[in-house]
């Protein structure tokens, strides 16, 4: 008895690549008809460019702040109101660095993966198998990375329920995780502002014991340092950047009043403003 | 031996009233418009019956657990391919049953070599608006149909026409529908209708087993009185002793990343009928 359409069921049961798969829909995690022909380097700053993604633990969860600069060919802007920062569930953020093209369809996929599971199998996927699907989609672009036509880097940001924290971790581009601790970053700028992130945290105390308000303060000051630094990512003059949290509640959104009101602070503070 | 056409419609009658047999039995499910969204809406024992499909729908049934399963799987990997493929918005309830479900049942059912799905399915779709949502019923043969406003199951024609009455009669006028009651509102009368239904059909299936050696069109008008306010109390409340009421919300707006949301038992417990005695 078999009304059901080749398989999900089979095998490992609520895995989406599966499905697609099954119906021949190429999703990210595979890369059909690339194949490497040209030996090529894994220059993770070349792959993952043009921006500046941050995640900052805070009292309660993690914070996500990223400028909104798309460029192209590296120099030119292509479009200043590039959403960087996404929500994969209600547990979970992505911050992106690189190909846009690349890490919005792995968005998607993974979005679609992490409800697909979900639905299908009747329980929340494990932050463990969330990580994995992340890993296994950074595999599946590896092909383009090595022939330098794409590639990008995710900041991954949960909310752990069991252990009542905020979690973030990064990638390389072969796909391996690494968890932090404080905060991390991705994107071109995010090299340069590395030891500034670093100085903050042992001058100020951890980041996971400031509150929303002080942490966004900080993240806006080095988003603006980056921007300062790096071509490729924008500075808080003229678009308002992206901030999102994820805490036990959820992932809301910090409003554009919020941020304005700081933007003013930052940018007085560093004397550029007006 | 040749198998002539006589013999397939009889081994499709057959089947037929082997599944509506097997259906009699099974816990009504209500689906139907509120404010906030579509409410679904059943009894059950141990087992889920209320589903997420995708984004705006959602999925409850009665029969064989297995079958429902099996139809629940068919519709998920049909809307995930389809979400992911074009966007979430090409999702829609009429494409899952009419062109995903629908022609499989058909199928299945007329090949007289393969055993029937034992199923009846509700699928509902939450629009920006009350008036935008739709929803289907499909039955094990393939049939489906369209409704507006809510929709019922129940395990006999019978019981599900009064179901349906029963939610008209105290939902109001589908002008109303403008101003549709907030959950809380509806979920008392959606309760009463599922009373109704298991009521009726109970008694159906008490009058199909009785009918054997008496007149059965006395039995059958004696089917359609409505059951008295006290008997669906008294029903509802050996009901809930036995199993539990399962309700889920599936938002017409909400900031989560999921529309569809069972409602808990701290949120159901003030609606329910209070003990008596």
């Amino acid at each position: 008895m078999s009304v059901h359409v080749k398989g999900s069921q089979i095998g490992a049961p609520g895995d989406f690549a599966r499905l697609l798969r099954a119906r021949q829909i190429a999703g990210p995690e595979t890369a059909p008809g690339l194949s490497v022909n040209r030996a090529g380097s894994l220059n993770m700053a070349q792959a993952a460019h043009g921006t500046t993604v941050i995640a900052v633990k805070f009292k309660g969860g993690v914070l996500n702040l990223a400028d909104r600069r798309a460029t192209s060919g590296g120099n030119a802007i292509l479009y200043d109101e590039a959403e960087k920062i996404l929500t994969l569930d209600d547990s979970t953020l992505i911050a992106i660095a690189g190909s846009y093209a690349q890490a919005i369809e792995a968005v998607r996929y993974l979005q679609h993966a992490f409800k697909y599971y979900a639905r299908s199998q009747l329980q929340q996927m494990s932050l463990e198998g969330k990580l994995a699907e992340v890993s296994r989609v950074l595999r599946g672009t590896l092909p383009s990375v090595l022939q330098g036509i794409g590639g990008f880097l995710p900041l991954i940001s949960a909310y752990d329920r069991r252990q009542a924290a905020g979690r973030i971790f990064f990638y390389d581009m072969m796909g391996a995780r690494f968890e932090t601790h404080e905060f991390g970053a991705a994107g071109s700028g995010a090299e340069r502002i590395r030891g500034a992130l670093e100085y903050a945290e042992r001058r100020q105390g951890p980041f996971h014991e400031m509150s929303l308000d002080k942490a966004l303060r900080e993240t806006l000051l080095f988003l603006e340092i980056a921007a300062q630094l790096d071509a490729a990512t924008g500075g808080l003059g003229r678009v308002l950047p992206l901030a999102k949290t994820v805490t036990a509640e959820g992932v809301a959104d910090v409003s554009e009043a919020k941020l304005r009101s700081l933007q003013e602070g930052v940018l007085s503070a560093t004397g550029r403003s007006g | 031996m040749a198998y002539s056409p006589y013999d397939w419609r009889q081994t499709l009658q057959e089947k037929a009233d082997y599944v509506e047999d097997r259906l009699r039995g099974g816990s009504p499910v209500i689906a139907l418009s509120c404010r906030e969204g579509v409410l679904l809406l059943t009894l059950r024992g141990t087992q889920r019956k209320l589903y997420e499909l995708y984004e705006r729908l959602a999925f409850g049934g009665l029969g064989n657990p297995s079958d429902l399963e099996t139809i629940r799987q068919t519709a998920i990997d049909f809307c995930h391919a389809e979400g992911f493929q074009r966007s979430p918005e090409d999702v829609s309830i009429q494409r899952v049953v009419g062109f995903a479900l629908s022609p499989v049942l058909k199928r299945g059912f007329a090949d007289p070599l393969r055993a029937p799905l034992v199923l009846r399915g509700l699928f509902a779709q939450v629009g920006e608006q009350a008036t935008d949502d739709l929803f289907y019923k499909l039955n094990y043969d393939g049939e489906f149909s369209l409704q507006s406003r809510y929709a019922g199951l129940a395990g006999a024609a019978a019981a599900e026409r009064q179901l349906e009455e029963t939610l008209s009669e105290r939902l109001g006028a589908a002008k109303s529908l403008r101003r549709a009651p907030g959950w809380q509102k509806a979920l008392p009368p959606a309760l009463r209708a599922w009373a109704v239904a298991r009521w009726q059909a109970r008694q159906e299936m008490e009058n199909s087993e009785s009918d054997e050696n008496s007149a059965g069109d006395q039995a059958s008008a004696e089917t359609l009185r409505q059951p008295s306010e006290r008997e669906c109390e008294r029903l509802l409340a050996a009901e809930l002793e036995k199993g539990s009421l399962e309700a889920a919300l599936l938002e017409r707006e909400t900031a989560r990343a999921q529309r569809f949301r069972l409602l808990s038992e701290q949120e159901l417990a003030p609606l329910l009928p209070t003990q008596q005695g």
